[in-house]
C-alpha cells in the first residue's frame, strides 16, 4: 500500500508527493491575531496592576498619539505573524493518514494515521463562531499535544472533512479529497463527498438540570458554609468588612461553576454509525465524535446531593484526551443524567454487557450493596479500613467487562471492557496485609477514570489478577478491527455504510427521550 | 498469625511462577546516594556538637545515624523483594516490602521499552528496564539488571510485543 503511493525520489518517511495540499481559511489570521492583542493588553494591564486611572495618567504623560501608534504597531505585528503562520499552515489527506505542516520559525510536519483516530472534535470559539469558522481537532492518542488541529476551516468544510475522515478511518473510502483513482473498496464514486453518518439523538440535558446539578455540588456547598461562617464571625466581632475577604474565594468558585455551566450547556448525546456524538457549549460550541471501541473505561458517579434526584455523571477515558488543557470538557459523556439516561450512555459504549439480566445487574451495581447477583465484595474484616463502605466495595466480571463499584457517600461504578485493560496491578499496604486484604488496579489510559477494586480478600484478589489477565487476553484476541466498518469476516469491499459496526440494535427501554 | 501467613503471601506468589531476582549490586547503587544525603548532615552535626560542646546537639547526628541504620536494613530487603517473571503472554513484576505491589503487563499492550543506566548504575554494572503501556498508571520498571540481561530482556520484550501487537 505504501509502496504504491511512494513515488521515485521520495525519501522514506516523507509524505507521498502527490498530495493535494490545502490551506486553512484565510480569515484565520484575523481570528488568531486578536489573541496576540488580548495577551498584550493583559500584560500591560498587569504592569499597571489593573488600575485604569494609573494607566491613563501614564498615557497622558507619554502622549496618547504615541500610545496609539505603539498599539497599532503591535496589532500590525500580531496580524502579520498570524498571517505568516497561516501561510505556513497546510494540510492534506490520503487514504491512510492526515498530514499537517505548520510553524513559522520552528517548522513542524505531522502525519497521523487515520486508523489510529481516537476522536474528532469540531470546536467553535466565540470569535470564530461569529465568522462561521470551526477548528477541527483530530486526536490520535500520543500523549500530550498529540492532536492534529486544523484551525480554522469554514463550518461546512470542517463538517465535510470530519465526515470524510471518519469514513476513511472506518475503512470506507470515498476518494473525495484526492483525485487519485478510487480505491477498490470505494462505496461511492470518486469526487462524491462522504455523507454525514445518520445520527439519532438520545439524550438532551436541559439547562435547568445542569444548573440544579451545579447547585447541588460541593463547590456550592463550600461557598454556602463559608458565607454563613463568615457572616456569623463578622456579626460576632462587629466588623462587616470582614465578609469582603471572602471575595477571592467566591470569584474562584464562581469561575469554576461558570466554566462548568458554559462548557456543559445544551449537552446532547447522539448515536451514529461513526460512534458517539456529543454536542455542548454555550460560548464555545463543541461537537465530539468518538468512534466505536475508543472508550477505554466508563465511570458513573453520584455525589450525595444528587441521590434524591437519582442523577449521575458519566465520564470516560479516551486515549489522548487527558493530557490536554481542556481535558475536563472532553471526557464527559453526560454531565447530569437520570439513571435511565446514564445507563443509556453506558449502553452506547458497551452494547452487550455479557450478562443475562443487565437491568438487575446494573441496579445492583449502581445502588446495591452486598453480594447480590454475583458481586464479589470486600470481606467483613475490611470494615477496619472502610468502616461502612465495605459492602459497597465489589466487583463483577461479566463476559464482556469488569464492573467495579465503591463508595457509600459518593456512589461510583466503573466499567472496563475486558479488551481495554492495559495492565493489571495488585497492591497491599501493611494494614491490608495484617487483615489479609489487597486491592486490584486495572490500568487504563490517562483520564478521569482510574478503575480499582478496593480491599478484596487477598487470595481472591490474586485470583482476580490471574483471571482478569486471561479474560483480557481472550477479549483482545477476538476484538474487532480498528477500522470499525470493516468487520473481520467480510472482505473490505462488502462493508456497507448501512449497518453500524458493533450492531447497536435498539437501546434498552422503550420510553426513550428523543 | 503464622497460619494466616501462607494465605497472605500467596496473591504475590501465583502458582507456577519462577521469580527472577535482580542484581544485589542494586543495594550498593541505592545506598551510596543515601549515604551521601545522610552522611553529610551527620558529620556536620557531630562537628557542631563537638565544637560547641552542647550535649543536646548530639541529637542531630543520632537521628541521621538511626535513619542510616534503618535504610541499611530496609534497602537490601527492598532489593531482595524485587522480582520479575516472563510468562507466555505477560510479564510479571513485583516489589515492595511493607507496601507490596505486583504488575501484570501483557506483551501485546507494550508501547515501548526503555533501558536506562545512570553513572552510578554503569559503575556498578546494572541497568533498568522500563515498560510503557498506553496507561500512565502501569508502573512497570525492573531496576538492577545486569546490562546484558537488560539488553536481552529489551529485545525479547520488543519481539514478543510485536508478535502479540494489539491496538489500544
Amino acid at each position: 500500500m505504501s509502496s504504491a503511493r511512494t513515488g521515485p525520489g521520495d525519501r522514506p518517511g516523507d509524505p507521498p508527493s502527490d498530495l493535494d495540499w490545502v490551506r486553512v481559511h484565510p480569515i484565520t489570521p484575523v481570528v488568531r491575531g486578536w489573541k496576540v492583542i488580548a495577551v498584550l493588553v493583559v500584560i500591560v494591564m498587569q504592569q499597571f496592576e489593573f488600575d485604569v486611572s494609573n494607566a491613563a495618567r501614564v498615557a497622558r504623560v507619554v502622549g496618547f498619539g504615541t500610545v496609539g501608534l505603539v498599539a497599532l504597531g503591535v496589532a500590525a505585528l500580531g496580524f502579520a505573524y498570524a498571517t505568516l503562520a497561516w501561510r505556513m499552515t497546510r494540510y492534506a489527506v490520503d487514504d491512510d493518514a492526515i498530514y499537517l505542516h505548520n510553524g513559522v520559525l520552528f517548522r513542524r510536519q505531522r502525519a497521523a494515521r487515520l486508523d489510529r483516530i481516537q476522536g474528532i472534535d469540531t470546536i467553535q470559539p466565540l470569535l470564530a463562531r461569529m465568522f462561521g469558522l470551526t477548528e477541527l481537532k483530530i486526536e490520535v492518542a500520543g500523549g500530550a499535544d498529540s492532536a492534529v488541529r486544523l484551525s480554522f476551516l469554514r463550518d461546512q468544510d470542517a463538517q465535510r472533512l470530519r465526515n470524510e475522515l471518519l469514513a476513511r478511518a472506518a475503512g470506507l473510502r470515498s476518494g473525495a479529497l484526492d483525485d487519485g483513482p478510487a480505491a477498490e473498496g470505494a462505496t461511492q464514486g470518486p469526487g462524491t463527498p462522504a455523507p454525514a453518518a445518520p445520527e439519532r439523538e438520545l439524550v438532551a440535558v436541559p439547562a435547568g438540570r445542569i444548573i440544579e446539578g451545579l447547585l447541588r455540588s460541593i463547590g456550592t456547598l463550600v461557598a454556602l458554609v463559608l458565607t454563613v461562617g463568615m457572616v456569623v464571625l463578622a456579626l460576632a466581632v462587629r466588623e462587616p468588612a470582614l465578609t469582603l475577604s471572602l471575595l477571592p474565594a467566591f470569584i474562584g468558585i464562581g469561575g469554576a461553576l461558570w466554566g462548568r455551566f458554559t462548557g456543559e450547556f445544551g449537552f446532547r448525546l447522539a448515536q451514529s454509525p461513526d460512534g458517539i456524538r456529543l454536542r455542548h457549549g454555550l460560548l464555545e460550541a463543541r461537537a465530539q465524535t468518538v468512534p466505536p471501541g475508543r472508550v477505554q473505561a466508563v465511570r458513573l458517579r453520584q455525589p450525595l446531593l444528587w441521590r434524591s434526584r437519582d442523577w449521575w455523571r458519566v465520564e470516560v477515558n479516551i486515549a489522548g484526551y487527558a493530557a490536554q488543557q481542556d481535558a475536563g470538557k472532553e471526557t464527559v459523556l453526560l454531565p447530569v443524567a437520570d439513571r435511565r439516561q446514564a445507563l443509556l450512555a453506558l449502553w452506547l459504549v458497551l452494547p452487550d454487557l455479557g450478562v443475562d439480566d443487565p437491568a438487575r445487574v446494573l441496579d445492583e451495581a449502581l445502588s446495591g450493596s452486598g453480594p447480590g447477583v454475583g458481586f464479589v465484595t470486600s470481606p467483613r474484616r475490611a470494615r477496619w479500613l472502610d468502616l461502612w463502605g465495605w459492602p459497597r466495595n465489589a466487583y463483577l466480571a461479566t463476559g464482556r467487562a469488569l464492573l467495579a463499584r465503591h463508595g457509600l457517600v459518593t456512589r461510583t461504578l466503573v466499567v472496563v471492557p475486558h479488551e481495554r485493560t492495559q495492565s493489571i496491578g495488585l497492591r497491599q499496604g501493611p494494614l491490608q496485609r495484617r487483615l489479609g486484604l489487597a486491592s486490584v488496579d486495572l490500568h487504563s489510559t490517562p483520564g478521569p477514570v482510574q478503575p480499582r477494586v478496593h480491599h478484596l480478600d487477598a487470595t481472591a484478589a490474586g485470583e482476580l489478577v490471574t483471571a482478569q489477565a486471561l479474560r483480557a487476553r481472550r477479549a483482545r484476541a477476538s476484538a474487532g478491527p480498528e477500522q470499525w466498518m470493516r468487520s473481520p469476516a467480510q472482505p473490505p469491499g462488502d462493508a456497507l455504510p448501512a449497518g453500524p459496526g458493533p450492531d447497536p440494535g435498539r437501546p434498552p427501554g422503550e420510553e426513550l427521550q428523543r | 498469625m503464622s497460619a494466616q501467613d501462607s494465605s497472605l503471601t500467596s496473591p504475590f506468589d501465583p502458582a507456577e511462577v519462577v521469580w527472577q531476582p535482580v542484581s544485589p549490586r542494586l543495594v550498593t547503587v541505592r545506598l551510596i546516594p543515601l549515604a551521601i544525603v545522610l552522611g553529610v548532615p551527620l558529620v556536620a552535626g557531630a562537628v557542631a556538637a563537638v565544637l560547641s560542646g552542647i550535649a543536646g546537639l548530639w541529637v542531630v547526628p543520632a537521628v541521621f545515624l538511626l535513619l542510616g541504620v534503618w535504610a541499611a536494613v530496609l534497602v537490601p530487603r527492598q532489593v531482595h523483594a524485587i522480582g520479575y517473571a516472563e510468562r507466555d503472554d505477560d510479564l510479571l513484576i513485583r516489589r515492595g516490602v511493607a507496601f507490596r505491589n505486583l504488575v501484570v503487563v501483557p506483551y501485546g499492550r507494550m508501547q515501548f521499552v526503555d533501558v536506562h543506566a545512570g553513572p552510578l548504575d554503569r559503575w556498578a554494572g546494572v541497568a533498568a528496564v522500563q515498560l510503557h503501556t498506553a496507561s500512565a498508571a502501569s508502573d512497570a520498571a525492573i531496576p538492577g539488571l545486569p546490562p546484558a540481561e537488560a539488553a536481552r530482556l529489551r529485545d525479547r520484550l520488543a519481539a514478543r510485543g510485536e508478535a502479540r501487537l494489539a491496538g489500544l
